[in-house]
């Protein structure tokens, strides 16, 4: 077999069960790397999903669950992880979560899980991971934010202000340990076909998409053939950077 | 709600090619030095094939050509014509209209510099920078594009510049005409997005190519300090994100620069 963007990449992703994270973990295994998956629960659907992904692309996928805001949990999975003979080359912070609301009708509760969850968590685990990364020789940090922490839409304002915040808090990591050999860039997906968009409703769902240069929505698979790009090699040279995924706004 | 066509699910299975660029067919121009040169040869080793335009023909660039093509089973076919002469650029695009295969992808990588402060330019430099900058590439672009509209599917890639977005000092033509080229990027995503087009451009920033040999070494060593990862980039890294751009990992990014400069401070 050729050489595969990812061969020996081992990466963490988070939030793997569903959309985005979901497609990430596919892509990532067929372009050959070995993924620490990580979701909430473990179930049984994810297991098999996780055995079959391996077997089918002849890397490691494997399940690591735990909460992201509960901080112990996330210190033992990373002890766990650091036990493993595979070095860490790639962190992809994919999991989220949004609440639209008004700015004025936006409750605190609602703002602080959504800083707790989309800025806090992120933040604290690509502190334990670029550690391990800075040992190893280097990486890739990927972050997932959102065209929405660039644009200020209506209705996103705790949600934006969380996905700006991990952007800046990417842009400064990237001129911190630059020279150490870790690249840390952010991918910005505009409208994309995820339980997320439950959240908006049709009419501007299809305003937004009808916005779009290539008039269609964004997959899931579209964000993740860009996080590919982004752990792999082809991206060598590009750090400190935020891609638009957005079909053009 | 609008659902794409592309929704039902194309993935290939394990078994078949991991090559990003499989079975597409490019036309690259620039291909005789630096970051051309290497696109071509990373065009080739992820399974595309190429129209490789450079400006004359040359002995040691047909023979490069044609062990590209032997080593990873594709086809690259020189083409050669001069930037400046427009009826030879026509000639040209239509000797690749003339092959009759699909062009899926086109790569504006040819460009010069004229280092000159903003009150030593002389109107002749701005002109011969804007022509094969700006004027040959719209060019080429209109006429591949037009192929590409038929098809209902492609992607152009424009090789802008760093100074384009920051401008530079001493490069006054050479930033204004790669700021150009982003505009034209940009409104030809606008244009041709619905037809099925994508179009971005990439922005290297310090790269280790003979443009920049002529660069003093105190100035280009000042540069890359300003760099994250500290160092020059290599004309391979900027055709890592040329080929990320044809390919399908990128299929819903269009109207993008993406900057490819060690993260500049």
């Amino acid at each position: 077999m050729t050489q595969r963007l990812l061969d020996g990449k081992n990466a963490l992703i988070t939030g793997c069960t569903r959309g985005i994270g979901k497609s990430m973990l596919e892509e990532f295994a067929r372009n050959g790397a070995n993924v620490w998956a990580h979701a909430r629960q473990l179930t049984e659907e994810f297991e098999a999903r996780c055995a079959a992904l391996s077997s089918q692309h002849n890397v490691n996928i494997t399940p690591l669950c735990f909460d992201l805001i509960n901080k112990d949990d996330m210190k033992s999975a990373v002890k766990l992880l650091q036990k493993s003979e595979n070095r860490i080359n790639v962190l992809v912070n994919n999991a989220g979560i949004t609440y639209n609301a008004l700015h004025q009708l936006t409750a605190e509760a609602s703002l602080r899980e959504q800083m707790e969850v989309n800025f806090i968590a992120p933040f604290l685990l690509t502190q334990h991971i670029v550690k391990l990364m800075l040992r190893h020789g280097g990486g890739s940090v990927v972050n997932v934010a959102s065209s929405a922490a660039l644009d200020g839409n209506p209705g996103r304002s705790a949600y934006g202000a969380s996905k700006a915040a991990l952007l800046c808090a990417t842009r400064a990591l990237s001129r911190e340990v630059g020279l150490q050999g870790v690249r840390a860039n952010v991918i910005a997906p505009g409208v994309t076909q995820t339980d997320m968009i439950g959240s908006m409703t049709d009419t501007v769902v299809n305003e937004t998409v009808a916005g779009t240069d290539l008039r269609r929505i964004g997959l899931p698979r579209d964000i993740a053939g860009v996080a590919v790009y982004l752990a792999s090699d082809l991206s060598g040279y590009v750090t400190g950077q935020v891609l638009r995924v957005d079909g053009g706004m | 709600m609008l659902v794409p066509s592309a929704c039902k699910n194309t993935l290939p299975n394990t078994l078949e090619s991991t090559l990003i660029l499989n079975q597409k067919n490019a036309v690259i121009t620039g291909c005789l030095r630096g970051i051309g040169r290497e696109t071509l040869a990373l065009f080739a080793e992820q399974g595309a094939n190429v129209w490789a335009c450079a400006q004359a023909a040359d002995e040691e660039f047909e023979s490069f050509c044609g062990e590209l093509a032997a080593k990873h089973g594709g086809w690259v076919k020189p083409i050669y014509f001069d930037l400046t002469d427009n009826d030879a650029i026509k000639g040209a695009m239509r000797s690749i209209q003339m092959d009759k295969k699909p062009v899926d992808c086109l790569v504006n990588v040819a460009g010069l510099t004229r280092d000159a402060l903003v009150h030593m330019t002389t109107m002749d430099q701005l002109r011969q920078v804007f022509d094969v900058n700006l004027f040959a590439q719209v060019l080429i672009t209109q006429y591949l594009t037009k192929l590409m509209v038929r098809q209902k599917r492609g992607c152009v890639i424009n090789v802008a510049s760093i100074s384009g977005l920051d401008g530079n000092a001493g490069q006054l033509s050479y930033s204004a005409s790669k700021a150009a080229l982003i505009g034209v990027t940009k409104t030809l995503s606008r244009e041709l997005g619905e037809l099925g087009i994508r179009v971005n451009a990439v922005a290297p920033g310090v790269i280790d190519t003979e443009m920049n040999a002529i660069v003093p070494r105190d100035i280009l060593a000042s540069r890359v300090s300003r760099t994250s990862l500290g160092r020059l980039g290599g004309p391979r890294e900027v055709a890592g994100t040329i080929a990320f751009l044809a390919s399908d990992l990128s299929e819903y990014m269009t109207g993008q620069v993406i900057r490819i400069d060690g993260g500049m401070n």
